[in-house]
């Protein structure tokens, strides 16, 4: 479609205004907006000719909620500081939009054999944006302990170590220690928080974190869900 | 509770520099901005998305997508109002969208018979005696209600439909039981007129 002709692109910011313009169309037409002056020019001046007709609509007051939504989404981390990870919303999107990627995980693990009693409580997808690495975490057997298992073999850097955080639905990550990236790691199970909603593997110096709070990239990163 | 209807002209005065520092991350006048059009958005919303939790899921997107996008807000092609009046709508309409995506239907039509146009007038804010007399010296507001009067009813019916309730082009079809084709060129004609009767008060002003 050729956008440049006036009386084209005139209807259609009319329909992208009035909300008729909808589907692909639509879509098109908010992609097309950044790098073309003239519809941008078009839709305003359609916007302004039709919004006021909304004043006409009786204001309702909405729930405390809708605020308290807005600043958790854009403030949660409190000052101008750089949001910590553990807050950072598109990491906890990208995580639930990996869940078919899980769920094939799971369906190939629960196929073998190993430890049947062993009730698999988390897979730790990596995070998107980083360096992958995959783990599953699940309950021992006798219950003791939580163990972390890797999915395939993720090495961090050389000198580099892999350490493990309970991250509370609230507040900071604690360390749980460093995990091995090649085999099994336990984590006894009195080291949990009782809140904890996900796991995440760091990539810290050797020794693990010299702050107690995660510095290096998050490999992976799981939210806590039973099955 | 704000008062009703509201004075777009000063309303806008107001936001336009609210705004301004909310481009610049000012979180005081973001916080003042929410408070001056959180009412007035949410009813848009509300007639849109009926479902009170769904228009407030929608309400809170919008005022993060503000926060946002208010860099982008060019002052000088539309007023703040029509602008923040825009971003309610689209997401609403989304948000109806991904609702019919839901296997749950929700329907809130009735069966088609002889009483549906009645009932659906005494829905429409444009077809009431009340709210766009309200309205009539609101500057702009009071034009363009003025304009809508002046419409063939069809053209008026057709555009208060998709306006004020977020129906898509089909969806007003079916409500007033025409074919697609025939609405398209009401809502087309509808707002072509309206055009038209705006440059005319506009020219007749200067």
């Amino acid at each position: 479609m050729d956008y440049s002709r006036p009386e084209l692109a005139d209807r259609l910011a009319s329909e992208y205004v009035l909300g008729t313009l909808r589907g692909p169309a639509r879509r098109r037409f908010d992609a097309l907006l950044p790098s073309h002056p003239a519809l941008r020019r078009a839709v305003a001046r359609w916007r302004g000719d039709l919004m006021p007709l909304t004043a006409s609509i009786p204001p309702v007051e909405p729930s405390e909620r809708v605020w308290e939504g807005v600043q958790r989404t854009l403030f949660a981390s409190g000052d101008a500081a750089p949001v910590p990870w553990w807050q950072r919303l598109s990491l906890w999107r990208g995580v639930s939009g990996l869940a078919t990627a899980a769920a094939l995980v799971l369906a190939v693990l629960l196929a073998q054999p190993p430890e049947p009693q062993t009730p698999i409580v988390v897979v730790l997808n990596p995070d998107p944006s980083a360096p992958a690495a995959r783990f599953v975490a699940s309950v021992s057997a006798d219950g003791a302990a939580l163990v972390l298992r890797p999915l395939d073999g993720f090495q961090p850097t050389a000198g580099r170590a892999l350490e493990l955080w309970a991250v509370p639905a609230t507040g900071a990550p604690r360390s749980l220690g460093l995990v091995s990236s090649s085999e099994a790691t336990r984590v006894l199970r009195t080291r949990l928080l009782a809140d904890t909603a996900a796991f995440a593997v760091s990539v810290e110096p050797p020794g693990g974190s010299p702050t107690g709070a995660p510095t290096g990239p998050i490999v992976s990163l799981g939210r806590v869900q039973p099955l | 509770m704000q008062a009703s209807p509201i004075d777009w002209n000063t309303r806008n005065e107001a936001l336009g520099a609210l705004l301004a520092r909310v481009a610049l991350g000012d979180r005081a006048a973001f916080a003042t901005l929410y408070q001056q059009s959180r009412a007035h958005l949410f009813g848009i919303v509300l007639r849109i998305n009926p479902d009170r939790a769904q228009a407030e899921d929608v309400l809170q997107e919008v005022y993060v997508n503000v926060w946002r996008a208010a860099r982008s807000f060019d002052a000088a092609l539309s007023p703040p109002l029509a602008w923040l009046a825009s971003v309610a709508r689209h997401r609403a309409i989304d948000s109806l969208r991904r609702r019919q995506a839901q296997p749950v239907m929700v329907s809130t039509r009735a069966t088609p018979d002889a009483d549906e146009d009645d009932d659906l007038l005494a829905r429409l804010p444009s077809e009431a005696a009340g709210p766009l007399e309200q309205v009539s010296d609101a500057g702009e507001a009071g034009d363009v209600s003025t304009c809508m009067k002046g419409l063939a009813s069809v053209q008026r019916q057709s555009l208060a439909l998709a306006f004020y309730q977020g129906l898509s082009h089909a969806e007003v079809a079916e409500h007033l039981g025409q074919p697609l084709g025939t609405v398209k060129s009401w809502v087309r004609r509808g707002l072509m007129a309206l055009r038209e009767c705006l440059e005319r008060q506009r020219g007749g002003a200067r």
